[in-house]
């Protein structure tokens, strides 16, 4: 059984004919594909066991997307795959019935130790006899191997303890439905063989089971989704199915108890039995009102006090720490400026920050830029937006050239810096304005590269221009990148 | 221009304006108050909806420093307090002071009424000459409220079939272009080559469009919008 967990995993395949049933199989076996779509072929027309297998393998074996939604829901185990190879299959058949009633049996192939559990002496046959592997799912499917049929007995007894084992394992409910189908398939053989089953009240109490599971399991997932967690769709489904498990488990207490007698009896019966509903539901509809009021009460007070915690995890971490520091710094007023500012920023763009909004925008980077300026000179530089778009290689130049002009504002102006991005058709215009002194661009020397090279130069080299007003009001450059279209035009020229 | 005395300092012969100051935060106000110069009075302060709109109505000062964010009342905040007072929106104006950057937040304020908008950020003397701008009845634009009024409206000027209250004309779009630059309303009138008043006009003219544009967009894209 090792060997099944280093296997890959049993899903249908994409490269498929009809549903991708057997390049699944094929890859999961490790045989070739065409031999196992003969092999099916063949056993399809064996009295149509290979479309009896394939119709469950369709059914049962997850798309390869499915599994990998599945996995990501559940924590990653490596009993996916030893399940989801067809789990209670690969034993012989007869070792599966002879154990469906002791349920806690597939729960053993769910962990990661199973291969160990099978040597409980309560098990007849030892499941490791013959090849556990190979092949066995096409003679497994076909459970018509005369099971032991005073199972029905001993089920109402099993449905409930393992039950609560069974609903935290993956395949669950796969195992149970293919459980109930090896049961109705050892039935149907024992009658042809001729045995005397007594259906009328297997029948019923099958009803009842069926109803009873699906109702269960309905419960199960509603919880494993938190109550609450509701999708619209999601939610009819479940209703549909707790309706539908209710109607199977009330038809078949009807049958039973009515003892299938005539239509009209139970057709009484069904009328009282559904107003006796009815009543019990209207008593206790205000207190379960209640109490799914208190529920959302009680996970709305959860979600709020993790809420609660998370900020003043944040807060801890970078107010309270700020402030801190700037009391040990209060002596030094650039400092203390500085770490606010930081702070500010930081705190803003925890605040305020657009999740929804795509990482790696032009303004993000400028602002980015402006901030790195602020913390390494402390003068403020205050970043104002209009528009955006995505970076692209040329504007990876002009965030450069900004931050140079922002340095150089910040040190040469000494004052707050202000930054205006606009963004439109035509093209990308930064203003990088500062309220310093001032200088004379004409005279600025030719080995300072920072003017020159790294905000002039740059911006021609990729189609775009940079100029550069200072006046003793102040001193402003602009920037200017058409967008790629009209720098086509102009580049080639 | 007011006829109730001023209990404030006077500055060469003009009456200081009057002003009250609503913030919940008593340090900010005391800091606020501290800030400003000689030529505004604080006759009030409330750190609440209904606080402020007693005293506004109880004062009747010229200017009101409104912060955007406020407990009590309805949970309006600022907005709140401009409907509360709108009987005295004639005498009375408003000028929004946050440190919410948020577009809604300034946005919604502005449509309230508010006369203005600038971060606590600035200095006192800035705010000081804010309090005199919105008193003299005109508007007050930071860069980041141009900004946003840029991002609503758009950069393309208005046609002239369009609705004159949902676009903004070249003219007024090169002004706002300019303060959203970081330019002065005096270095905006030296750039474009007109008087300061002229620049004032075309700011209010803004500040109007901003208030009565029905234009949809405005609102969504305000809500929308949660940028820095």
């Amino acid at each position: 059984m090792t060997t099944a967990i280093s296997r890959p995993q049993l899903v249908r395949s994409s490269d498929r004919v009809i549903a991708g049933v057997c390049a699944g199989l094929a890859a999961h076996l490790g045989w070739p594909v065409r031999m196992v779509r003969i092999g099916m072929v063949v056993a399809a027309l064996a009295g149509g066991a290979g479309l009896a297998f394939y119709a469950w393998l369709w059914i049962m074996v997850p798309t390869a997307d499915e599994n990998a939604k599945r996995n990501a829901r559940r924590p990653a185990s490596p009993i996916a795959p030893a399940v989801s190879a067809p789990g209670p299959l690969p034993v012989p058949a007869d070792f599966v019935a002879a154990t469906f009633p002791a349920t806690p049996f597939p729960a053993g192939v769910t962990y990661p130790d199973g291969p160990t559990l099978p040597d409980g002496p309560a098990f007849p046959g030892s499941p490791t006899q013959g090849s556990p592997m190979q092949g066995a799912p096409v003679q497994g499917a076909p459970p018509w191997q005369p099971g032991p049929a005073p199972a029905s007995g001993s089920v109402p007894g099993t449905a409930t303890s393992p039950w609560f084992r069974l609903r935290r394992m993956p395949y669950g409910k796969e195992i149970l439905l293919g459980a109930g189908l090896l049961l109705a398939g050892g039935i149907l053989t024992a009658r042809m063989l001729g045995l005397d089953v007594p259906l009328g009240t297997l029948i019923p109490a099958a009803a009842i089971l069926g109803g009873a599971a699906i109702a269960w399991m309905q419960l199960d997932e509603t919880r494993r989704a938190g109550l609450l967690d509701k999708t619209k769709a999601d939610q009819a489904g479940g209703w549909a199915r707790l309706g539908a498990g209710l109607a199977l488990v009330v038809a078949g207490v009807l049958v039973m108890v009515s003892g299938s007698g005539s239509w009209e009896q139970t057709w009484l019966a069904l009328l009282a039995s559904v107003a006796v509903l009815g009543g019990v539901a209207l008593v206790l509809l205000p207190w379960g009102l209640k109490f799914w009021r208190d529920l959302e009460a009680e996970r709305a007070g959860r979600v709020r006090a993790t809420e609660r915690a998370e900020i003043a995890a944040h807060l801890h971490d970078s107010v309270l720490q700020t402030l801190a520091l700037i009391q040990r710094r209060a002596g030094n007023e650039h400092d203390v400026v500085r770490l606010a500012r930081a702070q500010e920023r930081e705190l803003r763009g925890w605040l305020y920050r657009d999740p929804g909004k795509e990482a790696g925008q032009l303004s993000e980077r400028i602002k980015a830029a402006a901030a790195e300026v602020e913390d390494s000179l402390g003068n403020a530089v205050d970043v104002v937006s209009v528009g955006d778009t995505a970076m692209t290689e040329r504007h990876e130049a002009l965030v450069q050239a900004s931050r140079e002009a922002m340095v150089n504002a910040s040190r040469h102006g000494g004052g707050t810096v202000s930054v205006y991005l606009e963004v439109a058709d035509g093209g990308v215009e930064i203003f990088v304005k500062d309220r310093g002194p001032g200088f004379d661009p004409q005279s600025v020397p030719a080995d300072r590269m920072g003017v020159r090279e790294s905000i002039i130069g740059r911006m021609k080299r990729h189609g775009g221009t940079a100029v550069i007003s200072s006046s003793a009001d102040g001193t402003e450059v602009r920037l200017r990148l058409p967008s790629d279209a009209a720098d086509n035009g102009e580049g080639k020229s | 221009m007011n006829n109730i005395d001023t209990a404030g300092a006077h500055a060469g012969g003009v009456p200081a304006i009057r002003v009250v100051i609503v913030d919940d935060h008593a340090i900010f106000r005391s800091g606020l108050k501290a800030d400003l110069d000689a030529r505004v009075t604080v006759v009030g302060e409330a750190g609440t909806v209904e606080q402020a709109i007693a005293v506004i109505a109880q004062t009747r000062p010229e200017v009101v420093l409104l912060d955007v964010h406020l407990p009590g009342g309805l949970g309006g905040g600022g907005r709140e307090v401009i409907a509360g007072s709108a009987a005295l929106l004639s005498s009375t104006r408003f000028l929004a002071l946050s440190v919410s950057d948020a577009a809604e937040d300034v946005v919604s304020v502005i449509r309230a009424g508010a006369r203005g908008y600038v971060t606590k950020s600035i200095s006192g003397t800035e705010i000081t000459d804010a309090v005199l701008r919105v008193a003299g009845g005109d508007a007050v634009f930071s860069p980041r409220l141009a900004g946003f009024v840029l991002d609503a409206f758009g950069t393309a000027p208005a046609d002239i079939a369009d609705d004159e209250l949902d676009r903004l004309s070249a003219r007024e779009l090169e002004v706002m272009r300019l303060i959203a630059r970081g330019y002065s309303y005096k270095e905006v009138a030296k750039e474009l080559f007109i008087s300061i008043k002229t620049v004032e006009t075309h700011v209010s003219a803004v500040l109007r469009k901003l208030q009565l544009s029905s234009r949809h967009e405005l609102t969504k894209w305000a809500a929308e919008r949660r940028l820095l």
